[in-house]
């Protein structure tokens, strides 16, 4: 039985089309976020990324199914979901699609459906009319069967729009084989947690570039810092449907409390309810400090060894799994990009399965090198 | 016992900046309901919060007229808390850098002169607003306020009496109407005050239990509610028959009593945390000296003016910056009539009555600047009288009449003719012989009841001059 991925479709040809998680608006069109709190919310605008590529003349594929939200999920059942904007690029019905991998789950299932992802920069692409997520850590990136198709697209989304203040000017991206050569960090404190396999695809991919041992600092709170920061976000951004104004609302209420309490109870998802809980556990007072503050300052001191880094390596090479499988310990792999806004390149390695590789802020063109198999 | 009450006041004053604080919606008062919404300010998902420039730049104003210190890098934070008239469940506000902090605002009542110190100022956005009584069974919202930029003042407390609170509400009127920060209308709620308040025996340097008073829409409201307020207080310590409790009370004016909100104020938890999506902004010193360049006059720099170039008595001049808009058309009328003089005597002698007589204050005065000047010019070149004038004016005050097509369509003009003056008074003369004979007795005071017939019978349009010279010559030569 064929697996469906797209939750709206249209009739286009595959070749120069691009599909787009269903929290990426498309005017007058359904936007659902992929929650029963959106069902039937229609988009009053037209977010500046499908502008832009319906501009370079590429044509929409449909809208791809997503984990609600595409929060974070704790609940294992959503992890093993296909992403459908890995299923759609990996089935051909489309070139490129456009997702905001929060959690890192399509940064972990494109290449084991031998795909890429593009997680650029920080206020690379513009977020208008992406529903949010986690503010601070949201950017749109780029399933591709194709580095070149990948960096292509990137290229047209990119650069900075007045409807977005963290966007930046950027135009295209090119590879450049690198004098002296790339030279690529391997943290051992992370190889140390990763199965035979992984080290493998990390071995036999950068075997011939110049490679250092390293160690990636924090990575033991990467997880918690993570979900602590998106949970506070997630519940301060899903706060608004609530069922007053527009989306879910319950059948039946007696009353103001009633009606947001059945509504969310409703209409939002296990893990949506457990993120708000947590979210609203982490902000409240007496907890503020020990958790979100805490938490601010570490993500600054990884920001700080992230600097440090790269002004060491060109790139650092990851795993997509631990030998441990609980997702949760897992996120840690991609929490690195997230938390601090660095570009990262999932990529396939067939048989070995496949790698991140991360840069520096601002530095997807070594990324892109380093794909190509430039030194 | 004595008692003493201390209060501290918390100002909320909408920005008079054309669009909302983070969308391009129209932020004027009045418009239909949900008429300036956009998607952003009802809260729907996918757009991205973009600062309006001219809402920080009148925080920073706010914040030089009362001496405050300017922030140099602002941030913005989320307070989170469901209600339906909030769109998002957050509302976006100052918690951790405001743009202004520690200033003073100096303050004169029957007491004395008093600083009142400012602990800070933070730039927010204002919320919408519920309407229950449309329907039955539900409430309605609109949306047009929501996202409006505000500014709220906290002061320290130093407040002791309403007095002092009324003075303070009116003296940030004044600076921040004539800086134009905000328009300051408490009965429109651009300008709204919640009191903190408690009591304390006189000598005692431990404060009471603290009330906050809420929805008060006037002057004299906020004067009722502290006094309610503060002997609701005073009688809860000496009697001890009800327990004063921290919380928030709203003012009902109707019944002229506070009651409790019951909604645990103080248990509410807003969670706030820094706002990822709007970046911090820099105040640079050229930025702020830019600013304070192009202030506009305030009332006491114009004050200085009225009296020191221009020669107005105290009285005159205080009344013309009391404020900002009797302060406004004098100055655009002297751009038609170049004597202050005059146009104060206009302003304060018969603009201001004709207000009283139609019900308006001051502030809501419109009048046509130039029109006003020509009536006054007429008068002064002796076109019309002055007393045909105050009606011009009162004509052109209700229905924006053309003063001088009007004068000239009704004739108004002034009779100055002697001969045709005489036989007038002549006439009044022969018909009131009575009158003559006191006068001739020593009685002065029929002399205006003798103009006032003249004027009558010339309609008003004789000239008074003409009319007084002529009718004392004629009473010394009757006989």
């Amino acid at each position: 039985m064929k697996k469906e991925f797209f939750i709206t479709r249209y009739d286009v040809k595959a070749e120069n089309s691009f599909a787009l998680d269903d929290n990426i608006m498309v005017k007058d069109g359904l936007t659902t976020g992929g929650s029963k709190m959106l069902h039937n919310f229609v988009s009053p605008l037209q977010a500046t990324v499908v502008e832009k590529l319906l501009d370079a003349g590429m044509e929409l594929a449909g809208k791809t199914k997503l984990d609600e939200f595409t929060a974070p999920g704790i609940a294992a059942e959503t992890c093993d979901i296909l992403s459908g904007a890995v299923g759609a690029v990996s089935e051909g019905a489309c070139k490129i699609a456009l997702c905001n991998d929060v959690s890192g789950k399509i940064r972990r299932q494109a290449p084991e459906n031998g795909l890429y992802y593009i997680h650029p920069t920080y206020g690379t692409v513009s977020r208008f009319g992406l529903i949010p997520t986690v503010s601070s850590m949201d950017q749109i990136g780029i399933v591709c069967k194709n580095i070149d198709d990948g960096f292509n697209a990137l290229g047209i989304i990119t650069g900075h729009d007045e409807k977005d203040v963290t966007t930046f000017p950027q135009k295209s991206y090119a590879y450049t084989p690198k004098e002296g050569g790339f030279k690529i960090g391997i943290p051992s404190n992370v190889m140390e947690l990763t199965d035979e396999k992984g080290r493998k695809a990390i071995y036999n991919f950068t075997g011939k570039y110049d490679t250092e041992e390293t160690e990636l600092k924090y990575f033991e709170v990467f997880a918690q810092v993570m979900y602590i920061l998106s949970s506070a976000e997630i519940g301060n951004n899903t706060s608004r449907y609530d069922g007053v104004k527009f989306g879910y609302r319950t059948e039946n209420y007696t009353g103001l409390n009633d009606l947001y309490t059945k509504t969310r109870t409703e209409g939002f998802g296990l893990d949506m309810k457990l993120l708000s809980i947590m979210g609203a556990h982490v902000l409240s007072r007496q907890n503020y400090e020990a958790y979100y503050l805490k938490s601010m300052k570490i993500r600054r001191l990884i920001k700080e060894h992230a600097i440090d880094l790269f002004s060491r390596y060109d790139a650092i090479a990851l795993p997509l799994k631990l030998n441990d499988p609980d997702p949760y310990k897992n996120s840690a792999l991609y929490a690195f990009a997230t938390l601090c806004g660095l570009p990262s390149v999932s990529v396939p390695l067939g048989s070995d399965g496949g790698i991140q590789l991360i840069s520096q802020v601002k530095n997807e063109n070594s990324l892109f090198g380093i794909c190509k198999g430039g030194r | 016992m004595e008692y003493e009450i201390v209060m501290g006041l918390e100002v909320h004053v909408e920005l008079a900046t054309k669009s909302k604080l983070f969308c391009a919606c129209a932020a004027k008062f009045g418009a239909e309901a949900n008429e300036n919404v956009c998607p952003a300010c009802a809260g729907m998902p996918g757009m991205l919060p973009v600062i309006n420039k001219r809402a920080v730049e009148l925080g920073i104003v706010a914040g030089l007229v009362t001496n405050c210190e300017i922030t140099r890098t602002i941030s913005f934070d989320k307070k989170n808390y469901f209600y339906p008239d909030l769109p998002t469940g957050y509302q976006i506000t100052q918690l951790y850098a405001p743009i202004c902090r520690n200033g003073f605002v100096d303050i004169e009542t029957e007491a004395g002169n008093k600083r009142i110190r400012i602990k800070q100022i933070h730039i927010e956005e204002d919320a919408g607003k519920l309407v229950h009584d449309y329907r039955p069974d539900s409430s309605l919202v609109d949306f047009n306020r929501a996202s409006v930029p505000l500014i709220e003042i906290v002061s320290e407390p130093d407040f002791r009496s309403s007095d002092e609170v009324v003075a303070y509400l009116e003296k940030l009127r004044s600076l921040l109407t004539f800086a134009d920060v905000s328009d300051c209308k408490m009965q429109e709620g651009s300008m709204r005050c919640d009191v903190n308040i408690s009591v304390r025996k006189v000598g005692s340097d431990i404060l009471g239990t603290r009330t906050e008073i809420k929805n008060m829409n006037s002057l004299k409201a906020i004067a009722r509610a502290i006094e309610f307020e503060s002997q609701r207080h005073i009688s809860a310590l000496e009697t001890g028959c009800e327990e004063l409790v921290q919380e928030t009370r709203r003012w009902d004016d109707n019944k002229g009593e506070t009651y409790s909100m019951r909604d645990k104020e103080d248990a509410t938890d807003y969670r706030y945390f820094p706002n990822p999506e709007i970046l911090p902004v820099h105040i640079s010193d050229e930025w702020i000296s830019e600013i304070k360049d192009s202030l506009p006059e305030l009332a006491h720099e114009k004050y200085d003016r009225l009296t020191g170039c221009y020669g107005l008595s105290d009285y005159d001049s205080k009344l013309i910056t009391s404020g900002k808009n009797i302060s406004d058309i004098f100055d655009r009328t002297l751009e038609f009539v170049d004597n202050p003089k005059e146009v104060a005597n206009w302003i304060i002698g018969d603009l201001a009555s004709i207000a009283r007589e139609e019900n308006k204050s001051y502030d809501e005065i419109e009048i046509d600047c130039e029109k006003f000047g020509k009536i006054i010019k007429m008068v002064e070149n002796k076109v019309i009288n002055r007393t045909i004038g105050k009606k011009v004016l009162q004509l052109l005050f209700r229905d924006n009449i053309d003063p001088e097509s009007y004068v000239r369509e009704n004739k108004l003009g002034m009779i100055t003719d002697a001969g045709y003056l005489e036989n007038v008074i002549k006439e009044v003369l022969a018909e009131n012989e009575k009158s003559v004979l006191e006068y001739k007795a020593g009685n002065q005071k029929v002399i205006s009841f003798f103009v006032g017939r003249i004027m009558r019978k010339t309609q008003g349009k004789a000239d008074p001059g003409s009319v007084n010279s002529i009718l004392r010559r004629e009473l010394n030569d009757w006989n």
